[in-house]
C-alpha cells in the first residue's frame, strides 16, 4: 500500500480499537478533570493572576498528556503487534498514524482542559481568537514530542517513570511558549500581540515532526 | 599507553589552566560598578559554558556517528562526552548562581535568579540526566546505544530553541538580552588577554578528561572481548 493509505490506515486501526476499549481518552480525561478540581478546591475564590491562571491550566494539561500519551507505541508492544505493523506498513505510514492519532487526542485534551478550567476556575477578559490559536499549536507540538517519545520508551523495562523523565525536558520550550501566549489570551491581548510564541510553536512543531520523521526507522527496525 | 607527546599535552593543559586561574585572581581588571572583582568570575563562568556546548556537540556528533556506522565505540564516547560535560555544566550553573548572587542579591536570601539563560542551561542537563536514565533502563548493550542516541539526537533538536529562541522573548540579567548591551560592549580588552585562553584551557581540560575515559572504557571492552 503506498504511503497515504498506510497512515490512514493505522490511524483507523487505532481510532477503531480506541473506541472499542476507550482507554487512552478515558485517561487523559480523567486527569484532567482531578487535577482541576485538585486546583479548585485549593484556590476556592481567591483571586488569581492570569500568569497563574495559564500556568494552572497548562500544568493540568501536561500531567494529563505525561499520564496518558505514552500509549501510542506501548499498547502495540504490549499487545504483542509490532511485527504486524512492521510487516504490513512502511515506518513513515506508522508514525505518520500515529501522529495523526496523537493529534486527535491532544487536541481534545486541550479542548475539555480549556472548557473546564473555563467553568471551574473561570477566565476573565479572554480573547478566544488568541487562545484557539495558542491551544491548538500547543496540541501539534504536544503530539510531535510524545510520539517519538513514546516509541523511545516501548522496549524499555521499566517504562512507567521513564516517559515523564524523557519528555519534561523536550517539552519546556512548547510549555514556555504556551504558557505565555495563554495569558497573553487571558489578559484580552489580541492575535498580533502573540506573535513571536505563534511563531516558536510552529517551529518546535515543525522541527520535532522532522526529527521524528527522520530518527524513527532507527527505533523501528530492530 | 602513554606517549611522550601525550605526557607533554597533559602538563600543557594543567600548566594552562592553573595559569588561567592565577592570571583570573591576580591580574587587574577594570572596575565595572557593581560588578566590582566579581567580573572575574567571567573567567570560569563563561568558559564552563563553551564547554558544556562543546560537550554537546561532541555527544551528538557521536551518536550521529553511532546510528550510521553501528558501531558501538561511538556509543561510548556520546555517553561519556555527556557525562563529563553534565560536570562542566553543573559547575556553569553554579558559578553563575554564586555570581548573580554576590553581584545582585546579597543580603537577600536568592539564589536561583530564573534568568532565561539559567533555566535553560538547567534543562540542558535535565536532557543529559533523563539520557542516563533511559541508559540505565535497557540491558542490552546495542538496543540501549541506539535508542539513546535517537533520543540525544531528538533532545539536540529543541536546543537552538532553548539557547537562542527563548531567551530573548524574556527579559534577563545576560549581556545581549533585553535592556542590556551586548558582550563586545561591556568587556573590556584588556579581560580578553584572559579570557580567550580561559575558554581555550577549559575546552581543553573537557577534551583531555572525556578522551581519557573514552579510552579507559575502550580498554575496559577490548578486555572483555578477549
Amino acid at each position: 500500500m503506498n504511503w497515504l493509505t498506510g497512515a490512514l490506515a493505522v490511524l483507523e486501526k487505532d481510532v477503531r480499537l480506541e473506541l472499542r476499549t476507550r482507554y487512552a481518552i478515558n485517561t487523559l480525561l480523567l486527569f484532567v478533570i482531578s487535577a482541576l478540581l485538585v486546583v479548585a478546591i485549593a484556590v476556592r475564590n481567591e483571586p488569581l493572576s492570569p500568569s497563574l491562571r495559564s500556568v494552572l491550566l497548562w500544568i493540568v494539561i501536561l500531567f494529563s498528556a505525561i499520564a496518558g500519551l505514552s500509549h501510542a507505541f506501548v499498547s502495540e508492544e504490549e499487545r504483542g503487534t509490532v511485527l504486524l505493523l512492521q510487516l504490513n506498513a512502511k515506518p513513515s505510514s506508522v508514525l505518520a498514524g500515529k501522529l495523526l492519532f496523537n493529534l486527535m487526542l491532544t487536541f481534545a485534551l486541550n479542548t475539555v482542559a480549556a472548557l473546564a478550567f473555563w467553568v471551574v476556575i473561570g477566565f476573565q477578559e479572554v480573547d478566544s481568537a488568541t487562545l484557539i490559536v495558542i491551544l491548538a499549536l500547543g496540541a501539534i507540538g504536544l503530539s510531535g514530542a510524545t510520539t517519538l517519545l513514546s516509541a523511545i520508551i516501548a522496549k524499555a523495562v521499566n517504562r512507567g517513570p521513564l516517559f515523564a523523565v524523557l519528555s519534561f525536558p523536550i517539552l519546556v520550550p512548547l510549555l514556555l511558549s504556551v504558557v505565555n501566549g495563554t495569558r497573553s489570551a487571558i489578559e484580552g491581548a489580541g492575535l498580533d500581540t502573540v506573535t513571536s510564541e505563534v511563531f516558536t510553536l510552529i517551529g518546535y512543531a515543525g522541527v520535532l515532526i522532522t526529527a521524528s520523521t527522520l530518527l524513527f526507522d532507527y527505533i523501528w527496525k530492530d | 599507553m602513554k606517549t611522550r607527546t601525550e605526557a607533554l599535552l597533559k602538563s600543557l593543559i594543567v600548566l594552562w589552566v592553573t595559569a588561567v586561574i592565577f592570571a583570573g585572581f591576580l591580574l587587574d581588571i577594570p572596575r565595572i560598578s557593581i560588578l566590582e572583582h566579581t567580573a572575574r568570575n567571567l573567567y570560569f563562568h563563561v568558559p564552563l559554558w563553551f564547554a558544556l556546548m562543546a560537550a554537546f556537540f561532541v555527544s551528538a556528533w557521536h551518536s550521529a556517528r553511532f546510528l550510521s556506522t553501528e558501531d558501538l565505540d561511538y556509543d561510548v564516547r556520546a555517553s561519556h562526552a555527556a557525562m563529563v560535560g553534565m560536570a562542566f555544566g553543573i559547575l556553569g550553573l553554579v558559578t553563575g548562581m554564586v555570581w548573580a548572587r554576590f553581584t545582585w542579591y546579597v543580603g537577600t536570601n536568592k539564589w536561583w535568579n530564573n534568568d532565561p539563560k539559567q533555566v535553560m542551561a538547567a534543562v540542558q542537563l535535565m536532557i543529559y540526566g533523563a539520557y542516563f536514565v533511559l541508559r540505565s533502563s535497557f540491558d542490552h548493550s546495542e538496543k540501549r546505544a541506539r535508542v539513546s542516541a535517537v533520543y540525544n539526537l531528538f533532545a539536540a533538536a529543541t536546543v537552538p530553541f532553548l539557547l537562542y529562541v527563548l531567551p530573548r522573548q524574556f527579559q534577563s540579567l545576560h549581556p545581549g538580552a533585553e535592556g542590556n548591551p551586548a558582550f563586545d560592549e561591556i568587556t573590556h580588552p584588556i579581560m580578553r588577554l584572559v579570557f580567550y585562553p580561559a575558554i581555550m584551557g577549559f575546552i581543553a581540560l573537557f577534551w583531555w578528561i572525556y578522551s581519557q575515559r573514552v579510552r579507559l572504557t575502550l580498554l575496559e571492552r577490548r578486555l572483555e572481548h578477549e
